[in-house]
């Protein structure tokens, strides 16, 4: 989430950087960099400057989103300019505070244990482009990667 | 919390997190990346066990017997249980095995825009059942994230899971390896149990290029089970599956059927030469239907793995996912891990912490059954033997209607032989559970009391337990109307053998010419006489006197 809304961010704040969602993604196979990653873990006492630059294209990659050449070089100072953003958190010295798992104070929302059948589910099957009668027909995809 | 946002790559829990991250571990550890190899090894420093006196004992292999001389494997393994609960995890579609494809859908488990997860309060209760039960620590908060990869049976394109703060962690579970593999007690670390959703069923057709998907899994509640890499070899990893489905059929979280589905186990499996403290390259096999499939499964790739080794191929060994291919008994790659896998974990915005209560945790554990190992232990304690304990502890169902016949006041080792033997055999033979027979605990009991105050033989015992099994009815009963009393007058008994004897007088010469043995031929008359009432020992007493007799 955090990722698309900085990417949303970017595209309005300057001229877009095109990105084209890629229709079929099962084809290619991945190959992870294994350097380059969006940040490594710190604790709170790495200066930002060290923060690694994005790797826009493996980011793309791993959101199944192709990218020219052109648009990495454009889309990389932006990406970077978001993460700088947050990299100003790194500041805060946090070593004496208990890490907080989330912000809000409640936790809850339980559901209780009550089936419920879904009264629309034809029309979710019908706008299933490739619903082949029973199931949803896909791709032969073998593996995750 | 700005480090949750940028989060170094983890593959899986194996690999365990950097300190900073996990606060509340106990143990410490400490994680070394090899860069030539994929491969990050750990050292904990709980870990440090002392060198086996003597390598696990295996069922029949020599040649795996030879390699553990050299070798130890390290194994851990990765348990996916499918919890019976009525609705999914975070929406009310039913949750019933073998519907109809995709007819348990809602946009929540589809993942269609805007529809947004509610978590199940049963999943929370099952998960921290299953917590206790692995005698773990409980997170009091903990939380869940995204774990995201794309595939076709993933709708949203991400499983909600719990990554860095999972529900339970540091736990143990204690297990009794059968006698016919060594016997003896074993215990294996839990490192971990936490909560997540199921992703839906592929189905791959031969022909043609395309699959089919049933999302009516999809979002079915699944608790992972983690255990340290304590495993030594195929024998414990049996084992330990198997106490897993007794427990989760116990606490009654999961029906546990490794056929269904809904107990699934990965192996992670390495091998070092004895005495190396550094772990070798980790391989992970999937596709064991059975615990046996499992062991096999282990003994195979040891094998392998030790070969290479031997052949001075170590580096042949790399991280990879292995398939067992059950017909040709070994297993397979399915794919080379190429890096390790980024699933960029972050916490699910659309679900708030998972927040337990001290009082909650404390009602729980006392409502908990007595666990398969608790029982066991007091079995032993009632002076039975390994064998029948690990029989009766092994089925809830048949442990619980052992308690009730001896609740009854029957004699403990009677009731576990009826159990262990004729029942037994009568439910395999019927394909039936002990749920389904009409004979109920308290005529059983009737009928051991029966036998031990000797209203009725033994052998007349076991004649009317088939048709209590299967007719019901009660043990009194029984006996009146079949007019069943053992008859235990001494005049009686002696009428009938001096008529045995008088109708015999061939084989009367015969037994005091020598054929002693002839004994039993005067006994089955006897016997036929009375219906099978007479008593035995009574028969046989005053048999002998009056066979021996000078007349």
């Amino acid at each position: 989430m955090a990722t698309t809304r900085a990417l949303l961010a970017i595209r309005s704040a300057s001229p877009p950087c095109i990105i084209r969602i890629k229709a079929s993604t099962f084809s290619s196979s991945l190959s992870f960099q294994r350097h380059g990653a969006i940040a490594r873990c710190f604790s709170s006492d790495t200066n930002p400057s060290v923060l690694q630059p994005p790797d826009v294209s493996r980011l793309a990659e791993t959101a199944r989103i192709s990218v020219t050449p052109a648009e990495i070089e454009e889309c990389g100072p932006k990406i970077r300019q978001v993460i700088d953003w947050f990299g100003q958190l790194q500041q805060v010295d946090v070593n004496s505070v208990e890490p907080a798992i989330r912000a809000e104070m409640e936790g809850g929302n339980l559901r209780e244990d009550a089936p419920e059948t879904f009264e629309n589910r034809e029309s979710i099957r019908a706008s299933i482009p490739s619903f082949d009668e029973v199931y949803l027909k896909v791709p032969k995809v073998l593996n995750k990667e | 919390m700005s480090t949750t946002l940028f989060r170094t790559i983890q593959p899986n829990h194996f690999t365990l997190l950097t300190n900073a991250l996990l606060r509340t571990r106990r143990t410490s550890r400490h994680i070394s990346v090899r860069c030539q190899t994929s491969t990050t090894t750990q050292q904990s420093s709980s870990q440090q066990q002392q060198p086996r006196t003597s390598a696990p004992k295996n069922h029949g292999s020599n040649k795996l017997d030879e390699i553990l001389k050299d070798y130890e494997a390290v194994i851990g393994i990765e348990t996916h249980v499918q919890l019976s609960t009525s609705t999914k995890a975070f929406c009310s579609c039913p949750n019933s095995y073998g519907s109809h494809p995709n007819t348990s859908i809602c946009p929540v488990c589809m993942g269609l825009p805007g529809a947004l997860p509610v978590l199940s309060s049963k999943v929370v209760d099952f998960g921290v059942r299953l917590g206790l039960a692995l005698n773990c620590s409980l997170s009091l908060k903990s939380k869940f994230d995204r774990k995201q990869y794309f595939y076709p049976d993933l709708p949203k394109g991400y499983q909600i899971s719990q990554f860095d703060v999972p529900i339970a962690s540091g736990g143990y579970v204690d297990v009794d390896i059968p006698l016919e593999f060594g016997g003896g007690h074993r215990r294996f670390g839990i490192t971990r149990v936490h909560m997540e959703e199921d992703a839906g069923k592929l189905l791959h057709s031969d022909a043609g290029d395309y699959s089919q998907v049933d999302l009516n899994r999809a979002g079915v509640p699944l608790l992972e089970i983690v255990s340290e890499p304590d495993i030594r070899s195929g024998v414990e990893a049996a084992e330990y599956g198997s106490e897993m489905q007794r427990i989760v059929r116990y606490l009654g979280v999961s029906n546990g059927n490794m056929q269904e589905g809904s107990l699934r186990c990965d192996v992670n499996i390495s091998i070092r030469p004895i005495g190396q403290a550094e772990f070798g390259t980790k391989v992970e096999i999937k596709n064991l239907n059975a615990f046996s499939a499992m062991s096999r499964a282990i003994d195979y790739e040891i094998t392998r793995q030790a070969l290479l080794y031997n052949q001075g191929q170590a580096d042949q060994i790399v991280t990879e996912t292995r398939l067992w291919d059950e017909g040709a008994q070994k297993t397979v790659t399915m794919r080379k891990k190429e890096g390790l896998a980024d699933y960029r974990y972050f916490p699910e915005p659309d679900l708030p912490e998972v927040i337990l209560t001290q009082e909650y945790v404390d009602s729980i554990r006392a409502s908990l059954p007595e666990l398969p190992e608790a029982k066991r232990r007091r079995y032993e304690a009632m002076g039975l033997g390994i064998q029948d304990v690990l029989f009766l502890a092994n089925d809830v169902s048949v442990a619980e209607y052992f308690d009730e016949v001896i609740g009854k006041g029957a004699d403990v080792k009677s009731a576990a032989n009826w159990l262990m033997s004729d029942i037994a055999a009568y439910l395999k033979n019927e394909e039936l559970s002990i749920s389904d027979v009409k004979l109920t605990p308290q005529e059983l009991a009737e009928l051991i009391a029966a036998i031990k105050d000797e209203t009725i033989s033994g052998k007349i015992g076991k004649q009317i337990l088939f048709e209590l099994l299967a007719k019901g009815g009660t043990v009194q009963g029984m006996i009146k109307e079949k007019d069943l009393v053992q008859i235990t007058d001494p005049v009686e008994i002696e009428k009938m053998i001096m008529k045995v004897i008088s109708e015999s007088p061939k084989q009367l010469e015969q037994y005091r010419s020598g054929k002693t043995k002839l004994q039993g031929f005067f006994t089955g008359q006897v016997m036929k006489m009375s219906k099978g009432k007479a008593n035995p020992a009574l028969l046989n007493k005053i048999l002998l006197e009056k066979l021996n007799a000078k007349d």
